[in-house]
Parts: structure tokens; sequence; C-alpha cells
């Protein structure tokens, strides 16, 4: 399995095929579908890894694909819309998709996407041991808490002291917002005092390690007006 | 010089004193009328020139003929000295005070003679005749018998001595008169130059109204009225026995003649300044609109106008309709409802036809009406579903232009970044090619924004309410944007409260709102200036404000600016899409707050509002 087979599922032929030279200069093998049923053709007969799938395609559209495509695969798919609602990209991950793209996108950032997502699902097979206490794992992010150690997507990342302890804290609470002090206090071990900057700082030194676009943050997410928060995922 | 001798004229301080002036002549003027009533010699003296002409004289004639009357009734002579002569003859008797009792040695005494012989009053030659020919004293005559024979005269050395006195009175009285009339023609010389600078003051044309002013016109002129009304029947009211007496003042007339002036003074400053209110309104032509009867007139006018105008409603059909309808209907019911009266109080049987007749007009009107309403109500929900129509059609088109867009803008990027990635292009190749680059992606923020804008003022936003730290949101916008804020090279001021600011707002949407404001302040400031980013709390109100020194004339209007693409510099050469401060008002407004652009010369400051949340306690885990 040295070629990633990557399926592209779009109604528009130019886009199709910038994807396709786009990740064959990546060194995956692609396959093209023009629409829902198509897709659903090619993920059964042909050998597929990843799928990056249009929502607004004709006969069956991406949404209705990702929940029949659920049924028997769990291979990464990568949703591409012009729908940039937040509401859209809940639904369409709700379906089951892993990741949501809007377009336009950045080709980099897509490439960078698939990779991340090719290799999370290529080391599943680890995830098996992810619930021992030592272990603490969201989305693609595993916190190795004996070895203090972070991958991502199966990536080493090396992090300072305190970013350690900042991600620690929050992974451990997915989902909970933090305050600035809350972290502070917590990570520092000193009273607050006017340290949002401080916090701040830190949130986006973790977020260039970790997210793929540090401005669309995945996993580490800025709460406006309140604190701090990993999403659970 | 004139406009100096204007501004002297309507000096406040000389308008004072000129009317204190006014006030002072008038009271002084009663005063010495009243001394004169106490103290001094009888006015007549100035009217009449001969004292026998004068009533004084008169008084003394009819005494002394009440005198010979009291003789003839009593047939006694009083024990008293009287100044004149006599002779009473009633045939029996003959009183007299005169030896050579004939009517020649009476008559020589000519200038006061008078003579009852035969039934009848007669005068001397040169004597005034009122005293007798009086119907007076004539009724009194009633007593006297035909054959009475009476002769009086005044001795003519007396006549000569009253009249020397009479004459000295006269001239003492003159320097008094002239004061008076002197002192007439200054209190009116007063008035006209308080009435002509009545309502203008220095240095302006204007006409100025005092609190006076607000009174009605007519309530004013009453008021003067009854101020003169009160004025002089105090002024009458004196008792006449002060009149008679000479010598020094008694302590009680002193007391009367300060009571005059105070009063005098009190009613002539009500007066006069109510007189100056009256000129002013003249000035200003209000004189009667300001009144009450016009007031109330224009009221019952305005009332009926409105009652019998139909014009407002001739852009609307049907209540056009209804409004005639109703005209006809209160018409024709007050009419109907008058010949019942009249019908019933003639005692006519008729008296039944006219509410009957009104049954039939009240099923008429409201059956009429029914109509209409119904109509209305087509009209109203016509109009409802076409704006719902035109709402979700607006939704669809904003959806599918996005897609439009969109959809080959991902194609143009896709290939721009594949050429860019292509090996063999010469070296201009690649310049386009990241000019390609570059613009793509501008206009893919562009596009972006222009959706996030369209879709929040068509309000088709969703919004996630929270109560949120506007305190902390600032900081963590300004921590965000630590980067671009060191890039730009401007110093950033901060005030920030102690306490947190806690208000119930969309946090995404509010920090793109403090992201646009921000990123548009480093943008456009000059180059070493500052940045000032402030917030405080004002009276439940958290209010921010961003401030920054232009780099460039700003040559525009706050509403310019606000106007989606427009751009600082109308050249158009910096990045952006010239909606950030569209976008921020937008969600601003989305979010329940008030934002708001003020220019003033090169600083640019926006200002944004927020009503502080109730319950201060945020939502932290």
């Amino acid at each position: 399995m040295d070629k990633a087979g990557i399926l592209v599922v779009d109604d528009d032929r130019e886009i199709s095929n910038a994807l396709e030279k786009l990740l064959l200069r990546e060194g995956y093998s692609v396959s093209i579908a023009c629409n829902g049923l198509e897709a659903l053709d090619k993920v059964m007969t042909e050998n597929i890894q990843l799928i990056l799938l249009d929502i607004m395609m004709p006969k069956l559209d991406g949404l209705s694909a990702t929940l029949k495509i659920r049924e028997k695969k769990n291979i990464p798919i990568i949703i591409l819309s012009a729908k940039s609602e937040d509401s859209d990209k809940i639904l369409g991950l709700s379906m089951g998709a892993d990741d949501y793209v809007t377009k336009p996108f950045n080709p980099q950032e897509l490439m960078a996407r698939v990779k991340s997502q090719l290799r999370r699902y290529m080391k599943f097979g680890d995830i098996g041991s992810a619930h021992s206490s030592s272990r603490i794992c969201v989305g693609g992010l595993f916190l190795d808490t004996d070895a203090k150690q972070l991958t991502v997507d199966g990536e080493q990342i090396r992090l300072t002291a305190k970013e350690y302890r900042i991600l620690e804290l929050l992974m451990k609470n997915a989902g909970i917002v933090f305050s600035a002090e809350k972290i502070y206090e917590a990570v520092w071990n000193e009273a607050a005092y006017s340290v949002e900057n401080t916090v701040m700082v830190h949130i986006r030194r973790i977020r260039e390690k970790i997210e793929i676009n540090p401005k669309e943050p995945n996993y580490l997410k800025v709460v406006w007006g309140i604190g701090y928060k990993i999403e659970k995922l | 010089m004139d406009t100096k001798l204007r501004s002297f004229s309507r000096n406040p301080a000389v308008k004072t004193i000129a009317f204190v002036l006014f006030v002072l002549l008038i009271a002084a003027q009663v005063v010495s009328l009243q001394y004169l009533r106490f103290q001094g010699p009888n006015p007549e003296s100035l009217f009449v020139a001969k004292y026998k002409d004068s009533s004084s004289f008169e008084g003394e004639v009819s005494r002394a003929i009440a005198f010979t009357r009291d003789i003839l009734e009593s047939k006694v002579v009083p024990k008293k000295y009287v100044e004149f002569l006599y002779y009473i003859n009633d045939i029996d008797n003959t009183w007299t005070n005169v030896k050579d009792a004939s009517r020649e040695f009476f008559a020589r005494n000519d200038t006061a003679f008078y003579a009852y012989d035969n039934g009848n009053w007669a005068a001397g030659e040169n004597t005034n005749p009122a005293p007798v020919v009086n119907d007076y004293y004539n009724n009194y005559d009633a007593g006297l018998k035909q054959y009475y024979t009476i002769y009086i005269a005044f001795p003519q050395s007396y006549m000569e001595q009253k009249q020397a006195a009479w004459q000295k009175n006269s001239n003492r009285l003159k320097p008094y008169i002239i004061a008076l009339a002197f002192g007439t023609v200054l209190e009116l010389l007063l008035l006209a130059y308080l009435a002509a600078v009545a309502g203008r003051k220095r240095g302006d044309n204007e006409l100025h109204t005092s609190g006076l002013d607000s009174v009605y016109t007519d309530l004013q002129i009453a008021f003067i009225i009854l101020i003169l009304v009160v004025w002089l029947r105090i002024i009458s009211g004196v008792p006449n026995i002060w009149r008679v007496g000479q010598g020094p003042l008694s302590t009680a007339q002193i007391f009367s003649m300060a009571y005059f002036a105070l009063v005098t003074a009190a009613a002539s400053t009500a007066g006069g300044l109510l007189f100056l209110s009256l000129i002013r309104k003249l000035k200003a032509r209000r004189f009667l609109k300001h009144s009450l009867l016009y007031q109330i007139g224009y009221f019952i006018y305005d009332l009926l106008k409105s009652l019998f105008d139909g014009r407002k409603f001739e852009k609307y059909p049907l209540t056009k309709s209804l409004f005639y309808r109703q005209l006809l209907f209160i018409c024709s019911s007050f009419l109907l409802v008058l010949t019942t009266f009249l019908l019933i109080a003639s005692g006519n049987n008729m008296a039944i036809l006219p509410p009957l007749l009104e049954a039939g007009i009240l099923y008429w009107f409201i059956k009429g009406n029914r109509k209409t309403f119904d109509e209305i109500n087509k009209g109203f929900n016509e109009s409802l579903e076409e704006q719902m129509k035109s709402e979700r059609m607006k939704i669809a088109l904003i959806t599918n232009v996005s897609h439009d867009l969109k959809t080959p803008l991902t194609s143009i990027i896709s290939y721009a970044d594949l050429l860019s990635n292509e090996e063999g292009l010469t070296d201009t190749a690649r310049d386009y090619v990241k000019i390609l680059i570059d613009k793509s992606n501008r206009l893919k923020h562009t596009v972006s924004d222009l959706f996030d804008l369209a879709k929040s003022t068509s309000g088709n936003m969703p919004v996630e309410f929270e109560k949120i730290d506007l305190k902390k949101l600032v900081e963590q916008t300004l921590a965000d944007m630590n980067s671009d804020i060191e890039r730009s090279g401007l110093a950033l001021r901060t005030k920030l409260p102690e306490a947190s600011l806690n208000i119930t707002a969309d946090g995404k949407k509010l920090y793109r709102v403090f992201q646009n404001v921000l990123d548009n302040a480093l943008k456009y400031s000059l180059q070493g200036t500052r940045v000032y980013v402030e917030l405080e709390n004002k009276n439940g109100t958290a209010v921010a404000t961003v401030k920054n020194t232009a780099g460039y004339e700003m040559d525009f209007t706050v509403d310019e600016i606000m106007q989606r693409f427009s751009r600082g510099d109308k050249s158009r050469t910096t990045e952006g899409s010239g909606l950030g401060l569209s976008i921020a008002e937008s969600f601003t407004q989305v979010c329940g707050g008030d934002f708001k652009v003020e220019i003033d010369g090169d600083l640019f400051k926006v200002t944004i509002r927020f009503k502080l949340a109730q319950n201060s306690i945020p939502a932290i885990a």
C-alpha cells in the first residue's frame, strides 16, 4: 500500500482535474467521479483510501453519498463545498465526514489536510491502546501523559513545558471553556493578573504547531469573550 | 456712531434705568396730585378766571340762600356772622343786615347780586346766574312764596379780596401743572423709547422674547385693564374730608400718600411690563396669533378641518371611501337627531321616522365598512406575501450567486497553484502566476466578505447569543492581532477597565467587528502615530472606542465611508475589500449593539456600544 488511492467527486470537471493534478503531484493515485452514484460505485470497486467529496452534485448529493459510504466503509471523507456556513459544516461532519473544507480552498492547505487524514487513517490500529489512562485522544491529537509527548495524526510535535501543560489541561477537559485566568493559575501556579496576552501568545504558538490552518483551527479554539477550549471530537 | 448709539440704547442697564424712571415718574405724579388734594389750593382757579364764576362761589351763594330760607321758615335770625348782605321780607316781617334795604343798594354790588321778587330769581348784570338757575335751587324755591322778597349781595370789597386770593391760588398752581405736564411728556417719551427697544438686544437684529410673552395676548390685555380698574378704585377710595384742611399734613395723610406711591408704582410696573410684552408681540407679528381666543378658534377650526378634510386619504382609495362614508354618516346622523328632537319638541307623531331612517343608515354604514376592511386585509396579506417572497428570493440569490462565484474561483486558485509549480517557466511567467495567485486570493476574501455582509444585512445570518466579557474579547482580539500590530509599526495605547464588562452577543461576530475596526486603523494610520483602544462602562453601557490618526486627508463624509465598497483612499491601491467597516457595523447591529463612526479632521474614531447584561457572572467552567 505504497500509493494511497484517492477518489475525487465533483461535478465540475475543471476542479476535479485540478485536484487530480495536485494529488498526483503529491504522489497519490487518483480516480474521479462526477456524482454521488458514481462515487458509491467506485468506492466499492476500487482501492480507495480517502474521498474528496463535493456537496452540490446531480443524481446523489454529497451528504447522502457520505451516509451511504459510511454504511460500508470508514475511510476518511473530506467534504469540499462552497457552502461556508457553520451550520453546513456541522451538518457535514455529523453525517460522518472527517473534515470540511470550503471552496475556494487553498491547494496547499487541502493537501496538508489530505495527508493528515490519511496518516490518521493508516495508523488507526494504534488507537486501540489510546484508551489507557496515560493517553488522551482528541481527533488526530494523541497526548501521552507519561512520555509527555504529543502526536498529531501520528506525527510527533515538540512542545515547550508550558505549551504541553496548557494542552494537557484543555485536552483532559475537552469541550470545556477555560478563561485565561484559569489556564494561567493552573499552568503557571501563580495568581493571574492581566494575563490574557500571555495566554493568548501561547495558544497561538500551540495552534501553529497542531493546526493545519492556524487561522481556522480544528482543535484549539478561542471562544471570543469567554476563553479557550479544545473541541471535543 | 450710529451703531454706538444703538448699542447704548439696547444696553439692558439703560433699559432698566428708563423703566424705573418711568415708574418713579408716575408714582411721583400721583403723589403730588394727592398732595394738592390734601394741601394745595383749589385747582378750579386754573380753569375759572373769576371767583364769581367758580363753583366755590356757587357754594357760598347756595349757603346764603339756605340762610335766608332758614330765617323765612323759623322767623328767627341765627346768631351767626355772614359775609354777605341780605334783605328778606314776607310782608309781615323784614329781616336785613343793612340800613338802606333798597334794591338799588343791593344792585350796586353787581358782581354778586341775587334777587327774589314776584316769584322769580334774578341775578345782577355781572353776576354768575348759575346758582339760582340751577335745578337744585329751583326745587328749593318750591318753599318760597310769591310775595316773598329776598335780596342777597356780596360786598364789592369782599369779592375783590376773594378774587385776589383766587388769582394767587392760580399762580401757585401753575408750576405744579407745568411740572405734571412735563412729567407726562417725559413718561410718554420713556415709554416710546422702551417700546422701540423692546425685544432687541445688542449685537444682533433678532427679536428676543421673554417669559412674560408666553402669556396669551388677550389675557395680558385683561390683566392691564384689571390693574387699571383696581388702581383707580384705590385712588378714588380716599375719603373726601381729607380734601379740606390746611396746615401741615397729618400722619394719616402721609401714610395715605406713601400707600398711593407704592400702589401706583406696583401698578405701573406690572402694567408697563405687560404693555412692553404686547409691543414685543406686535413686533414679532404674533399679537393676534398668540391670543387665547385665536388659539381656541384655531383649535376648533383645525378640528373641523381634520373632520372634513379628506386630502390625506387621497393616496389611499380604500381609506378614502371609509372616510367619506364616515363623514356622510356623521352629518346625516346629526341632522336626523336634530329633526327627531325638533319633532318631539313640537309634539309631532312623525318623530318615529328619523330613528328608523337612522337604523337604515347605520346598516349601510356597517356593511360598507366591513367591505372596505375586507379589501384592506386582502391587500395587506398580499403585500406581506410579496415581501416574504422577495425575502426568500434574496436568500436564494445570495446562495446561488455565492456558489456560482466560488466554483470558478476554486478552479482559478487551483490552476494558478498548479501553474506555479510547473517547471520550465520563464521568470516573467512566474511573476505573472504570482500576481494571479495574489489577486485570486484577494478576490476570495472579497467574495467571502461580500456574502457575509449580504447575509447579515438581509437578516439571514444565524447569531449565537451568549454572555461574553467584552473586556476579555478586546484583550483576546488585541493578542490575536499582535503580530499585525507589531508589523504596522504603530504604537497601541489601551485603556481597559479593571472589572469585566458582560454583554450578550455573538462572540465570533464581535471578534470580526473588532478585528475589522483594528485592521482598518492599522491600515490607514499615519506612520509613527498611535492607535487608541479604550473600553469603559458608561451608566450601564459598555462603550468601546478605537481612535487613530489618518495617514491621508479624509475628504469624505461618514456616510460615504460607511457605504459598501468605499475605501479610505480613493485610489484603492491597498489590500482589502473595502467592506471591513460595513461588516463591522452590520455585525454589531446583528448582535444588538450600536456602531458609530466619527471623523474630526485627521481623527478617525469608531465607537461601539453595548448594553451591559443584567447578570454579571460569565459562563466559564
